[in-house]
């Protein structure tokens, strides 16, 4: 998606240079050299550089058919090998919400897919519950789900253009895309001598400018706050990435404001399914110093009686200490995303589970219960505190 | 005189900044560099 071209900059009065790199910077000058050869002078400086895919280092992964998918650029390379060549198999290493997207996209274009993965369920932010009904709906939906395999080689095919070589067997496919995840791209700041953080990525304050004067960071290539957690933290997504992006405009721009954080909300779907997830889950609370206890249940997204009525699955998880929200899982064909909405609010206020079990919710049978599984879910959790 | 605020990458943060940057202060000098062909994308 594209929210403004560049010619849409240009007439706001920026100046936008595309096909242009920053060959480096210089802190004390306050300059930026460009790849064209000519040097900008600036007051203020705005890292945004982003992040880069996560490859493994095997033979072949240089070889045409081999994708990543970061950007615009991506996307259209992979369509446009689609369109130009006859194309029945296509294999995606890894199984994060990327995967996952990208599964459901190539089985819909008529690709027979194949998902391998080094772990042994997709979608590891999430609970084994909720993983095995996440390989249960690639099943239904016809994608091979390899577990426990990691590509070792990728050569040139013979029945298809591709042979993916993990280390159990061996995939004649069309096309490969990596999903494994991306790393701050912080070399130009390291270059320059900006303060990273202990995440890699580039520390920042609440105002998002860094350690050195006059430098501002956004998005992918810098740290946000963790609420939950108390600590900073590299999340690379794109809705963080445009709300850092307008704290540091508003910033340079004389209107001050600060971006108080994130929770770590999170939603994709596959096929049928509506998955999302917010706060930490029990290994992460451990870590950040909580006492986490859990739970999980099943209920009706809207009440029983409605002929619409699917089951939706939540997990709490909240802090045996305090009794506070700690982070929330959900899954299922309807009322997934709404409720992890509500519980990213829950845990952005510091709720504790007495909030939640009597929390005021809108309540009408086409939409939920009187008893949400909301309120179900925290009464049973408080029990165990 | 005006200020200049360089920005290095046109993407979903680059883009947000510039917009809003421009918007606050008009006299702003503003440059976005972008090594793609595109700005202000969404993944």
């Amino acid at each position: 998606m594209i929210a403004r071209t560049p010619e849409e900059f240009r007439e706001a009065g920026l100046d936008v240079r595309i096909n242009t790199r920053a060959a480096g910077a210089d802190l004390r000058q306050r300059t930026v050299s460009l790849s064209d050869g000519t040097t900008l002078p600036y007051d203020f400086l705005v890292l945004a550089t982003g992040s880069i895919p996560r490859l493994p280092d095997i033979p072949g992964i240089e070889r045409e058919g081999v994708f990543t998918l970061k950007n615009y650029t991506d996307a259209l390379r992979i369509k446009a090998y689609l369109q130009n060549r006859p194309c029945r198999k296509a294999a995606i290493v890894g199984a994060g919400f990327i995967a996952m997207e990208m599964a459901e996209s190539f089985q819909s274009r008529g690709l027979e897919t194949t998902v391998v993965y080094r772990g042994s369920l997709p979608a590891r932010r999430w609970d084994r519950e909720f993983g095995k009904l996440l390989l249960q709906e690639l099943n239904r939906q016809s994608v091979t789900f390899l577990a426990e395999q990691e590509p070792v080689a990728i050569e040139e095919g013979v029945n298809n253009r591709l042979r993916l070589i993990t280390n159990q067997e061996e995939l004649d496919v069309d096309l490969v895309l990596f999903s494994l995840g991306v790393r701050p791209n912080v070399q130009l700041a390291a270059d320059m001598g900006v303060k990273l953080g202990n995440s890699g990525a580039i520390k920042v304050n609440f105002s998002q400018a860094t350690d050195s004067e006059g430098v501002y960071a956004a998005g992918d290539c810098s740290e946000v706050f963790h609420r939950i957690c108390k600590r900073y933290t590299n999340m690379p997504l794109g809705d963080l990435a445009n709300k850092q992006g307008r704290v540091v405009g508003r910033n340079i721009g004389g209107d001050a404001a600060s971006f108080p954080g994130v929770v770590g909300a999170q939603s994709f779907k596959l096929f049928n399914l509506e998955v999302a997830a917010t706060g930490i889950d029990e290994q992460e609370a451990t870590s950040c110093g909580y006492h986490p206890v859990s739970t999980v249940i099943w209920g009706k997204a809207i009440p029983g009686m409605m002929p619409a009525a699917k089951q939706v699955g939540i997990k709490l998880v909240a802090d045996s200490t305090t009794g506070k929200l700690l982070g929330a899982q959900a899954l299922g064909e309807m009322g997934a995303v709404s409720r992890i909405n509500v519980l990213s609010c829950a845990l952005w206020g510091g709720m504790d589970l007495d909030d939640l079990s009597h929390l005021d919710l809108a309540y009408a049978p086409p939409f939920s219960s009187a008893w949400d599984v909301i309120h179900i879910a925290a009464q049973n959790l408080r029990k165990k505190l | 005189m005006a200020k200049n605020m360089v920005i290095i990458g046109g993407g979903a943060g680059g883009a947000s900044a510039g917009a809003a940057a421009k918007r606050g202060d008009q006299s702003l000098r503003v440059t976005m560099i972008e090594q793609s062909p595109y700005v202000s994308t969404a993944a």
